[in-house]
């Protein structure tokens, strides 16, 4: 358990934002993280999709369950939060 | 006895090198100062400066200049023009004045460098007189605001802003301590003035004269107006610099400084300029676009300057060229999102009309940029005002330190230029960026932007009123829409009328 800084790239969203995580907190709890900065604020909510997380440039998204101790990511690395359509 | 033309006697009275025999010449002109490039004394002397002055044409002619400003001002104190400007103008005035008096008081310090380690006698003179011009400028652009203090404090920053923590203003201390403030004499010649001077400042000074004088405020006209004489004479103290450079194969060492200079100046217009031209500065009295100004001065006039002078283009022109349709939407949507952080209060610039006007000049604006302003307007119109306000911290480039931004919407290129150095990790908004820190990393590393300062525990507490705080924003001062929101009355019309029909 520590606090951890990323650095958000959210689809949509014009500028990179700091977003403080937790260690133990899953991909799915660092996009619903990021989203608090972005969605309703100035991006759309998209109704049926869901958000996931990638290192910038990857095309593999993280394991929706993976913790952020576990990814590898650095202390203000930048992720992408890109919107998806379940199972599309 | 007959007087001399002034050419009779110009170059031989401001030839004053001797050769120095109690010290060596590096003590007379340290390297460090003076600019080392390996040339000694004699290849400097063949500077050969375009525009040649006296000392007593100077003075006769800056007291003419100053009697035009002064009275001009004097003639429409009564005018209550500042009481009655329309809000966004206002922010121009406080943004510009924020942004650069203390800086043309900073700039007096660079010339005077040029004044004494320059190795070229025709350099001395001219920086003498430049030097003497920052001071003008420095006076006037504090004078002029100060009768404005008592209406309302943010004018305050005309004399406050660099000696604060605003964001914004690392962002110029950033780049002027790295342009004029720490470089020696001949690379202050090229970087501030023919890269800043020569490139840019007439975007501000004769862009924004013209936009001041469709506003109906002459004073601020003249004003800006009359420094830009001063300016465009004293620009062209690098160019005959860079031309000794080039004759004495140092073309690739004077190309790097244009280079980092153009891309650190572009940046801070993006985010000052670029926001007051398509944005702040009321419709009907908007002459170009920001982007029409940049492709006038910068995209013709400069890079005909560069190519006559015998350098090549920076090497990130294509970048440039098309950053100029786009960087400058994202830093002000960036300011007006984090409103709180700035010494003015940003006009949105966004009622229907102004949206046209974007998207003739910008084709494409609303399916990008408006896209983000459609979720503001709509949180603005529904009372949601909590949405309409930040709760963290955009990320800031390590170079440039503004924020990491692209294009939003449906053509999203928002992109980190990350690098790790020493095993710390920096972040950059563009690769140009980045490569301006790769050219001398040891020259930049030691920095820490907003950002870095925010995690390291030195903004307490880590909320909106730490940031304050460690910002200098007195109450008072923290800026909000310009037009507290009156714009937004159009789309709840339009919204009843969608609901009647």
């Amino acid at each position: 358990m520590a606090l951890f800084p990323l650095t958000s790239n959210f689809e949509g969203d014009f500028v990179l934002q700091l977003v403080a995580v937790d260690t133990e907190n899953t991909m799915d709890e660092v996009a619903a993280a990021a989203a608090v900065h972005s969605v309703g604020r100035r991006v759309r909510a998209r109704p049926g999709h869901i958000l996931r997380i990638r290192r910038q440039g990857a095309d593999e998204f993280l394991p929706r369950t993976m913790k952020v101790a576990e990814s590898g990511l650095k202390p203000t690395e930048t992720v992408e939060v890109i919107w998806q359509m379940p199972h599309g | 006895m007959a007087v001399l033309n002034r050419m009779d006697w110009y170059d031989l009275a401001r030839s004053t090198n001797w050769t120095p025999t109690y010290v060596t010449e590096d003590e007379l002109f340290p390297p460090q100062l003076s600019g080392a490039f390996g040339l000694p004394q004699n290849a400097w002397e063949k500077y050969d400066e375009p525009y040649k002055q006296t000392y007593p044409e100077y003075v006769k002619v800056q007291r003419d200049k100053d009697a035009g400003a002064y009275s001009v001002k004097a003639a429409l104190e009564r005018s209550r023009i500042f009481e009655n400007a329309d809000p966004g103008w206002k922010s121009v005035m406080k943004a510009h004045y924020g942004a650069i008096a203390r800086g043309e008081y900073a700039a007096a310090s660079a010339e005077a460098r040029m004044m004494r380690f320059s190795k070229a006698p025709g350099m001395r003179n001219m920086s003498t007189l430049g030097c003497m011009d920052e001071i003008r400028h420095g006076q006037m652009q504090l004078y002029f605001p100060h009768e404005h203090v008592s209406k309302d404090r943010q004018m305050d920053w005309a004399f406050k802003a660099y000696d604060t923590n605003e964001w914004a203003m690392i962002a110029a201390r950033h780049f002027f301590d790295d342009i004029m403030m720490t470089r020696d004499a001949i690379s202050v010649s090229i970087m501030l003035t023919f890269s800043f001077e020569t490139g840019f400042t007439n975007m501000q000074f004769l862009g924004l004269a013209a936009d001041a004088a469709e506003a109906g405020d002459h004073t601020f006209a003249n004003l800006i107006s009359s420094i830009q004489t001063d300016e465009s004479r004293h620009a062209q103290i690098g160019g005959p610099a860079l031309k000794i450079l080039i004759e004495n194969g140092q073309k690739a060492e004077a190309q790097k400084r244009v280079d980092i200079a153009v891309w650190g100046a572009w940046k801070l217009f993006s985010v000052l300029t670029g926001p007051i031209m398509d944005y702040y500065t009321p419709l009907e009295h908007r002459k170009q676009s920001f982007k029409e100004f940049m492709e006038e001065w910068i995209v013709a006039q400069f890079e005909r300057a560069l190519t006559d002078m015998g350098l090549e283009l920076p090497w990130y022109w294509d970048i440039f060229l098309k950053d100029i349709a786009e960087t400058h939407h994202g830093m002000h949507l960036g300011s007006y999102y984090w409103r709180p952080t700035v010494w003015w209060n940003p006009a949105a610039g966004v009622t229907p009309a102004e949206r046209d006007w974007l998207e003739e000049k910008y084709p494409g604006w609303n399916d990008t940029w408006g896209q983000c302003w459609d979720v503001i307007i709509d949180n603005v119109v529904d009372g949601n005002m909590a949405l309409a306000y930040p709760e963290t911290l955009p990320y800031v480039c390590n170079m440039c330190q503004l924020p990491i931004l692209g294009t939003p919407g449906k053509n999203w290129n928002v992109k980190d230029y990350p690098l790790e150095y020493k095993g710390r990790l920096y972040h950059f908004g563009s690769e140009v960026d980045r490569w301006v820190f790769e050219q001398e990393p040891e020259r930049y590393a030691g920095h820490l932007s907003i950002v870095d300062r925010f995690l390291a525990g030195m903004i307490q507490p880590m909320n909106l009123e730490g940031a304050l705080a460690y910002m200098n924003i007195a109450p008072g001062e923290m800026g909000d829409d310009a037009h507290n929101y009156a714009w937004a009355e159009v789309y709840r019309a339009l919204r009843e009328t969608r609901k009647a029909g």
